[in-house]
């Protein structure tokens, strides 16, 4: 029997309209979900760099670290763990680990520690743990996740001794590590940084002023379409093609208009939900400001290696590892948010 | 999804809440690649490499194969890379038949796919591209 070529692994795209005027909007809550994000993306129409209204608030993004062959027994120091983790909020992530291929580590504000590891460094590090959901006919990764605020696992307890123990002495792993904290910063993570080699770095900003951009109708627009614009408009792709094209026919969603000047703007690094959350709210200020009816695009991406995705979800590469979500605020208040995840990871909620 | 003014004057209350979930609705799929040659100085312009992807296609699935609708979006002659979009229908072929490619024009070569998703937006923001000093 031959197989069905045209099958493709699963797509999960959610899309939800809603109002920043409803008590009900969780909006928050969803920009909380998706904890390690590596890019954020904004489009503002008639708008130009020189008058950039975000260029005060990306500069107020948080500063992120990187340790070099950081010990991850280290991140149970019981100084660490009273002075970061319980105060505040930690994100780290190993870094130039790749989920599908490497042992992957993450730290989360709500101080879970999850550990993604082949099956060799599972079993030798004889800790409890899950076979990962992205297997594929054979156990070959498992997950191994430990809630540092549970009580057992407090500085001295049973479990907490247990997991020091496993990975000082069965399992040295030491890997590049990206951190960050909020609301302390460098102050809070400096004993931490000041035992190993470290770097810090700031979140790379850059602009793109476009002219004569074709756009569709943002609030009829269906949400595939829209995305395909928006990814078009990111990547630089012209959708100004005849059908009869022989190189390609991807055209502007109709109806379509054409703005006379748009400014594209992303900033890359570990950037932490707050700061994306600021920047929503300062967009959403600047829209009432503005004369005419306007609009404002916001794409985040998250971290293709993170071990977890929307919340505590486990996340995956398989052929593609998006977890990103887009949000499109209009002047009234509205807004519409797409929320795009990979083959197996968990539905956004 | 526009508020109404009621006729005093007074903001209405804001429109509902609204949730729709898609599952496998997405008609294309888009794909990241590289083409990598043996003789690395050899130029390959945009109109040649949606030729050699034609017949890629026609190489491994027939006419029918190379029928499918593949769209060339972005090419940078300098490294060969390029955003190419397929319809999710059409996916597994033009991948297959991507990879299976040994030769251009008498000389090895390969195609590194890098990246594929059915959302475009995500071939722009892949963090194995963060690179820190």
């Amino acid at each position: 029997m031959c197989a069905d070529l045209s099958r493709t692994a699963r797509t999960l795209l959610v899309c939800e309209r809603s109002s920043f005027l409803d008590e009900k909007n969780r909006i928050s809550s969803q920009v909380e979900q998706l904890r390690f994000n590596y890019k954020v993306s904004v489009l503002l129409p008639a708008c130009s760099s020189s008058s950039s209204p975000l260029d005060s608030i990306l500069n107020r993004f948080s500063s992120f670290y990187l340790i070099k062959k950081l010990p991850i027994y280290d991140l149970l120091d019981k100084d660490f763990l009273h002075n970061a983790v319980y105060q505040g909020s930690v994100y780290g992530l190993s870094f130039r680990t790749r989920i599908d291929e490497d042992n992957c580590v993450a730290l989360m504000p709500n101080g879970r520690l999850v550990l993604s590891l082949d099956k060799d460094t599972f079993e030798m590090l004889g800790f409890e743990g899950r076979p990962s959901r992205f297997n594929n006919k054979t156990c070959s990764r498992f997950v191994v996740p430990v809630d540092l605020t549970d009580s057992s696992m407090a500085p001295g307890g049973r479990g907490y001794l247990r997991l020091l123990k496993v990975l000082r002495s069965h399992l040295n792993l030491q890997m590049d590590f990206l951190i960050s904290h909020h609301p302390g910063g460098r102050a809070t993570l400096q004993p931490l940084l000041s035992r190993y080699v470290w770097s810090e770095h700031r979140p790379e900003v850059s602009h793109r002023s476009l002219s004569n951009l074709v756009c569709p109708d943002l609030q009829s627009c269906d949400p595939l379409s829209l995305l395909e614009w928006l990814g078009a408009v990111d990547a630089d792709v012209s959708c100004e093609n005849l059908s009869s094209s022989f190189l390609s026919t991807l055209t502007c969603p109709e109806p379509k208009t054409t703005l006379s000047q748009a400014l594209s703007v992303s900033i890359c690094g570990l950037l932490l939900p707050q700061d994306v959350q600021q920047l929503v709210e300062q967009l959403r200020c600047y829209l009432q400001q503005t004369q005419k009816e306007s609009w404002a695009s916001v794409t985040v991406h998250g971290f293709t290696d993170s071990p977890v995705s929307w919340g505590d979800h486990e996340h995956g590469v398989l052929t593609r590892g998006e977890n990103f979500y887009n949000l499109l605020m209009f002047q009234d208040h509205t807004y519409r948010l797409h929320l795009a995840t990979g083959a197996h990871d968990a539905c956004p909620l | 999804m526009e508020s109404k003014m009621k006729p005093d004057g007074e903001k209405a209350e804001p429109p509902g809440y609204q949730r729709v979930v898609l599952k496998n609705a997405s008609p294309h799929h888009y794909l990241k690649v590289r083409l990598l040659l043996e003789v690395e100085s050899t130029r390959v312009s945009a109109v040649e490499l949606k030729r050699f992807i034609v017949s890629c296609l026609r190489g491994l699935h027939g006419e029918v194969g190379a029928a499918l609708e593949v769209d060339v979006l972005k090419y940078d002659e300098e490294t060969l890379s390029a955003l190419l979009r397929v319809h999710s229908r059409g996916l597994v072929k033009l991948w297959s038949s991507l990879t299976l490619q040994g030769s251009y024009q008498n000389q090895a070569c390969a195609f590194r796919v890098l990246q594929v998703s059915p959302f475009l937006l995500a071939l722009t923001g892949n963090s194995r591209d963060l690179h820190l000093d």
